[in-house]
């Protein structure tokens, strides 16, 4: 085999699990709390969500940069109270892959909510069901499909994340080295073996991924839909 | 006993009902658009009234100026308009639902019976999509009852069955009131299924009630 | 959730036939400048070029009537790259010797052409405002310092110079993991300015350009190689003479001028 550190693959995973599961419940989360409400300025707010998935990275990354450099507003506070440095380590990574696959999750969230029918939780909540219970049993398992969409597609960009995060996350071999950041700098330095290795994994990885959510769905959605 | 006084301003008119009534049936009748399912609704705590009065029994369920009482804890039962089943519970889960697990034993047999009268045993273990349309009312009338509601609400209950069926079920509805007693408000828009039903029928146009006829001279189910 | 793709994909597709439109448009365009003999002149030049060759536009047209100067910056790897798939290009400017022999070796480059046109130093920068208790590159220490903002080697010339450095001094394997590798030289100096890595490395005339950073100290030039800036004419350019001119008033008079005054020497 390939004489090279695997270390990318690992921590690959690590961040994209671990930014997955933050997207997930912040966006399943957001997205309930605005699919119930009408108020002044939502699509402003939604906007603003969205708004990283046309930003380019780079622009993302330095945005990042400013809010959780060193002497970034968060970053700062941050470092002062908690001794925290998010800048140049692995959960600079994390925070990188939240925001750019926030939107995804957030997109496939609301649209999941938004065709639920109402009434069904209307007549939860007639049976004395408590508004956690609702969710819980009634919106969350029927929005599901829609979910989990957003899920796979969360942890397919988090996976696939470069720019924003090698500028918040730099690129320090063995530390806070992705695979895209592998492939990346395996490309500009011609070593087209490890590029290819590290791509063949990733497309394996996320091939294999997308085939099994489609066919768990498939399978979990046949049980209740008319056939 | 159950006091309904709304004012509610629609698209086009503004509500104005006023009515009251004890263990009987009522049905409201009247064009589509004339606000019979906001009735329904604001009852059932769905929806709220601009101004006005919802009393059932000792309960205040709504009063202007006042946060209006929950959905959940008002012990409605609202048969909805194509039944709202879950489609992703099983027929038992579905009539389960609305039973807390403290309240489990004592239910039992009085699901047990509803499940008898309403002839669906046979269904517990199916989903929504595998039974039929007379079926799915059966079921989301058990839904309805299962939690002992002190009042029942049904939105145009029958209109999705075939006549056969439709008739079956109104007798089944009869039934039923007479062995709940409580208030059952049933919305149709069919005149002779409201003279089948209904102690009192009240007519309905753009929000107001343009007519109200008694069908039986003395109704008490005291 | 399908609506939201089917509308993601048609937004996706519009994107692309826009961007293939647009590549014919300037395929046309292209044909029609030579019939014309106007000329345009597609310049692929290492990004820390930048702020120079930009100044030299100006003059350069000027003095060249019917001559119109478009510059592609990038990593001089990068560069490289893509000129030898095929992207058009008439000159290609690199920071780096290697990437120019490369060219060379494939015959991608117009070889009487090839002329060093500017020189550089390496630096070690830290942020303006930052007290920094360390003023020379042997005084770099694992223990004090926190990161350090340095081109990745293997792909990035100011990267590959520094790593030589640090091996002379043998600090790079101690240095490891302190060491963020960026992507460009642009990349370091944001690092640095920001203050999220207390030191980088860049040329001088980087260092030079920027408003936030102050130079600590200059490498010795016996401890990498010398960086040198050569330039050629592409060997697939439809206007070589154009090229040869460009190349010339680089190496001229105003190019050596306006090199310097942005750091080269």
């Amino acid at each position: 085999m390939l004489d090279m550190d695997y270390s990318p693959l690992l921590l690959s995973l690590k961040v994209a699990a671990i930014s997955t599961f933050v997207v997930f419940v912040a966006g399943v989360f957001i997205a309930y709390m605005l699919a119930k409400r009408d108020f002044f300025g939502k699509s402003i707010v939604e906007a603003l969500f969205l708004l990283p998935l046309v930003l380019p990275p780079t622009v993302v990354g330095f945005g990042l940069l400013i809010l959780f450099g060193k002497k970034g507003w968060i970053g700062s506070w941050l470092l002062e109270w908690f001794d925290f440095q998010i800048v140049f380590t692995w959960i600079g990574a994390v925070i990188a892959s939240i925001v750019v696959s926030f939107p995804l999750m957030y997109q496939s969230a609301a649209a999941a909510f938004e065709s639920l029918d109402e009434r069904l939780s209307n007549a939860a909540r007639t049976m004395g069901a408590s508004e956690w219970r609702v969710f819980w049993f009634i919106v969350f398992p029927l929005a599901w499909p829609g979910l989990l969409a957003g899920l796979v597609l969360s942890f397919a960009r988090g996976l696939g994340e470069f720019g924003a995060t090698l500028m918040l996350a730099g690129y320090i071999p063995g530390r806070t080295d992705t695979i895209p950041m592998a492939i990346y700098f395996a490309v500009e330095s011609g070593q087209m073996e490890n590029a290819t290795f590290w791509v063949v994994m990733i497309s394996t990885f996320g091939f294999s991924l997308i085939l099994w959510v489609n066919w768990w769905s498939k399978r979990n959605i046949r049980r209740f839909t008319k056939s | 006993m159950l006091h309904v006084e709304i004012t509610k301003q629609l698209a086009h008119f503004e509500m104005n009902i006023h009515f009251e009534m004890r263990n009987e049936i009522i049905v409201l009748v009247g064009p589509s658009g004339s606000g019979k399912t906001t009735i329904l609704d604001t009852i059932a705590g769905l929806a709220h009234p601009d101004h006005g009065l919802i009393l059932s029994n000792e309960c205040t369920f709504f009063t202007t100026g006042e946060k209006p009482m929950p959905a959940r804890e008002r012990k409605i039962g609202y048969l909805f308009q194509d039944y709202a089943l879950f489609p992703h519970m099983t027929v038992e889960k579905n009539i389960w639902f609305g039973v807390r697990n403290s309240e489990r034993n004592e239910r039992h047999e009085m699901i047990r019976q509803l499940l008898e009268v309403l002839g669906i045993k046979h269904l517990l273990q199916k989903y929504p999509h595998q039974i039929s349309g007379g079926e799915k009312q059966r079921v989301a009338l058990a839904r309805a009852l299962s939690t002992q509601p002190s009042v029942l609400l049904l939105d145009e209950p029958l209109s999705a069955l075939d006549k056969e069926t439709r008739k079956q079920c109104q007798d089944e509805l009869l039934r039923l009131h007479d062995m709940w007693k409580i208030p059952f408000i049933i919305v149709t828009h069919d005149h002779a299924e409201a003279e089948r039903l209904g102690d009192r029928i009240i007519y309905l146009e753009q929000g107001q009630i343009t007519d109200e006829k008694r069908k039986r001279s003395i109704v008490s189910t005291y | 959730m399908r609506r939201f793709l089917l509308s993601t994909l048609s937004i996706l597709l519009t994107i692309f036939l826009i961007g293939c439109s647009n590549a014919k448009e300037t395929d046309k365009t292209g044909t029609v400048d030579q019939e014309k003999s106007d000329v345009e002149l597609v310049v692929s030049a290492a990004a820390s070029l930048t702020d120079a060759l930009v100044e030299l536009k100006g003059p350069f047209e000027e003095a060249h009537k019917g001559i119109t100067v478009i510059y592609n910056f990038g990593s001089s790897g990068k560069l490289a790259t893509t000129i030898e798939n095929g992207a058009p290009s008439d000159v290609f400017l690199s920071a780096s010797s290697k990437d120019m022999n490369d060219m060379e070796d494939k015959e991608l480059i117009n070889s009487e052409s090839r002329k060093d046109f500017a020189e550089n130093a390496l630096v070690l920068i830290t942020q303006k405002d930052f007290d920094s208790a360390i003023s020379s590159f042997e005084d770099l220490n694992t223990a004090t310092l926190d990161h350090v903002a340095v081109g990745e080697p293997g792909s990035v010339p100011v990267g590959r110079y520094t790593k030589e450095t640090f091996d002379s001094l043998d600090l790079w394997e101690p240095l490891q993991d302190k060491l963020v590798l960026s992507s460009d030289v642009r990349q370091v100096l944001t690092h640095v300015e920001m203050g999220n890595a207390d030191y980088g490395v860049v040329y001088s005339s980087d260092a030079f350009v920027s408003n936030d950073v102050k130079v600590l100290a200059e490498a010795e030039a016996d401890w990498h190689e010398p960086i040198v800036y050569p330039g050629a004419v592409i060997a697939e350019s439809m206007h070589q003479e154009a090229a040869q001119q460009f190349l010339d008033y680089l190496t001229g008079d105003e190019g050596k001028e306006t090199l310097q005054k942005f750091g080269f020497k």
